[in-house]
């Protein structure tokens, strides 16, 4: 075998292998694209409709004419929003202080933030009603966006502090002696170069509350204020399952984070490789 | 311009790790001083002192006679260079140069003004609007100091600004320096690992070990006299030779003994000396080889003769120690050769012991 053969041969199996996979990622999706234009005698026949021959609207316009789909996508739109900005303003601080600041038991302060992000959801949506009920934030997008920071925040800071870590001190020192204070030194100076970081952390902590589904279901339980996932979940009952609707509720739930990530693919790339490899 | 004043001033580091041990003297306005010394000496530590970057654990720092000890950084009107230049890398150079002078609200006019100024003295004006990355090393290197200039502070800080240049820009540049401070004549305070870096550019030196300032003085008087052991050694390339001997006298004369070699010292030296237990220190340009070994020499055997260019210098070998020797060029001593050592008496050191702190005897 010459080395060119080889080379080309291996450079085929790594093809094949991400051809594998992005069949395997991108298949659910392309059914429930294709699923949402079927009529529903289609949706569920056997052998399969690939692909409808007559695409149809009519899953969309129920969506939008008969439930209060738009409605829900707004209180989505607003509590994830909520929930990311409070995250990530308090969480880069937080993480600053962190990678900073001389405080005592930092590094126990550190853990411990990892320790909360890591604490399953479900143990702490008993405690949050109990106390949510109490000062009046049950059935509030506010107190939703609140128990998002819960995971949103811990997970701002753990990754936030790697990246403003690696920003080197000597720029904010020249800062806060060219006659910057601290948190101007942080504004003009750190927060421009974590900036690719800052975002891909914020797509995420945004996509955790987009598909958060528990705290959703029990904090909000009046219609109005619901939140896309459990409001979707309705669309599927013991007696009946309304696969159009879920389909095309899913695809248009869908559509803001993949254009979310279209634009800020770069970003995603540079943040999350500089916070993995340091320096 | 202002004086600068170290009021025993120390820093502690945790529980005991102690960075600077007490500072205790005056830096004059105007002046150039270099902190010198090996790595973790405290003299970076002294200067971000200086610069309000650390917090002494006791002590005070005056400019004038303004106490600025408990004072911010940008509270102090001091600009610093740091070793790594610091540039702000998402702003132009131009961005860099303004950005002190936008936090002191200087109107958009008179920026402009200080930015052609500045660009035009240090030859930078073809990359203003350049980012740091598309500079060379000796370009940053100049925005950096730039930046600190162009504020006109009180205070000029430098920590190891050369170090991250090439050996000829740095040689380069450190004439630059010296330029730029004759003509600016700001107080400057200039931290090196490089002894040379200091001799050459400062009217003062501190050499600083383990946190203490070993001497303080006039490079001249650091490298002619220095007061212990550990600057002795420090100053100069090669450093100054140090033999372990004995005081002994003879005939009311005093000499330095080792190995069965004697060294008759001037009186100036031996008045003050007491101790039995003494290093005997000599320069290696302050040594004269002779061909043959006579009376009034010292013998030796050459070991190798490394050629450097201008100089030679000669690793001898004396009484089982390694010493060095430097000469013209043009020397013919080779290899293996037995000589004979003449040292300017003038020109002995003499150690009280042979600790790192062994004091300098001094004539009376």
């Amino acid at each position: 075998m010459t080395r060119s053969f080889r080379r080309s041969l291996a450079q085929g199996r790594t093809y094949l292998l991400v051809i594998l996979l992005l069949l395997f990622v991108g298949f659910p999706l392309f059914w429930m694209l294709m699923s949402s234009g079927k009529l529903n005698s289609d949706i569920v026949r056997i052998p399969p409709v690939w692909i409808p021959f007559l695409p149809t609207l009519e899953h969309y316009e129920e969506l939008f004419e008969v439930t209060q789909f738009g409605r829900w996508f707004l209180n989505s739109l607003l509590v994830c929003s909520l929930s990311t900005i409070s995250a990530v303003t308090l969480g880069v601080l937080g993480a600053y202080s962190l990678s900073r600041l001389k405080v005592r038991g930092k590094e126990l302060l550190g853990r411990s933030v990892l320790l909360a992000y890591m604490f399953p959801g479900v143990l702490l949506v008993i405690p949050l009603v109990l106390v949510f009920t109490r000062i009046g934030l049950m059935n509030s997008q506010v107190g939703l966006a609140l128990a998002y920071l819960t995971f949103a925040l811990p997970f701002v800071m753990w990754v936030m502090r790697d990246f403003l870590a690696s920003v080197p001190v000597d720029l904010e020192e020249a800062a806060m002696i060219d006659g910057a204070s601290r948190l101007e030194a942080l504004r003009d100076v750190v927060l421009p170069q974590a900036f690719p970081g800052i975002i891909a952390t914020g797509i995420f902590a945004f996509l955790f509350a987009w598909n958060e589904y528990l705290f959703a279901a029990v904090l909000v339980r009046s219609h109005d204020l619901q939140t896309l996932p459990p409001a979707m979940a309705n669309f599927a009952s013991a007696m009946d399952t309304r696969w159009g609707l879920i389909m095309a509720a899913s695809t248009l739930a869908t559509l803001p984070m993949a254009i979310a990530f279209a634009f800020v693919q770069k970003y995603l790339i540079t943040g999350l490789g500089a916070g993995g490899v340091k320096g | 311009m202002a004086r600068v004043r170290f009021d025993k001033l120390r820093k502690v580091f945790g529980r005991d790790v102690v960075a600077v041990a007490g500072l205790d003297f005056e830096i004059a306005d105007g002046s150039f001083v270099s902190l010198v010394g090996p790595s973790g000496c405290g003299k970076s530590t002294a200067l971000r002192m200086i610069a309000g970057l650390e917090e002494p654990t006791s002590g005070r720092l005056l400019f004038d006679d303004r106490d600025v000890t408990g004072l911010e950084p940008r509270d102090r009107d001091i600009a610093m260079v740091f070793q790594s230049y610091a540039l702000y890398p998402h702003m132009s150079v131009r961005e860099n140069l303004e950005y002190g002078l936008r936090k002191r609200r200087v109107p958009a006019a008179e920026r402009d003004q200080r930015v052609a100024r500045i660009a035009a003295m240090l030859h930078i004006e073809p990359f203003l609007e350049r980012k740091p990355r598309q500079l060379s090393g000796g370009q940053r290197q100049r925005v950096a100091l730039g930046r600190a200039l162009i504020r006109d502070p009180e205070v000029f800080l430098l920590d190891e600004p050369l170090s991250n240049l090439d050996a000829k820009l740095r040689v380069h540049m450190r004439a630059e320096l010296a330029t730029l401070h004759a003509r600016v004549g700001t107080t400057m305070i200039y931290v090196t690992h490089d002894q040379l870096e200091a001799m050459t550019l400062s009217d003062r030196i501190v050499v600083m070990s383990q946190g203490v300032v070993q001497q303080i003085g006039p490079p001249e008087e650091v490298y002619a006299r220095p007061a212990n052991r550990f600057v002795a050694e420090f100053i100069g390339t090669p450093s100054m030779n140090l033999m372990a001997g004995e005081l002994d006298e003879e005939g009311g004369k005093a000499r330095f003994r080792r190995n069965g070699v004697t060294v008759p010292l001037p009186d100036s030296l031996t008045a003050a000396a007491d101790a039995r237990q003494v290093l005997l220190g000599i320069r290696p340009e302050d040594i004269r080889i002779t061909a043959d070994s006579g009376e009034a020499t010292i013998p030796a055997q050459v070991a190798v003769a490394e050629l450097a260019g201008a100089e030679k210098y000669i690793y001898l070998d004396v009484a089982g120690m390694q010493i060095i020797a430097r000469t013209d060029a043009d020397s013919p001593v080779r290899g293996g050769d037995r000589v004979g050592l003449h040292f300017r008496p003038d020109r002995l050191h003499l150690f009280d012991g042979t600790s790192d702190e062994a004091k300098a005897i001094r004539a009376g």
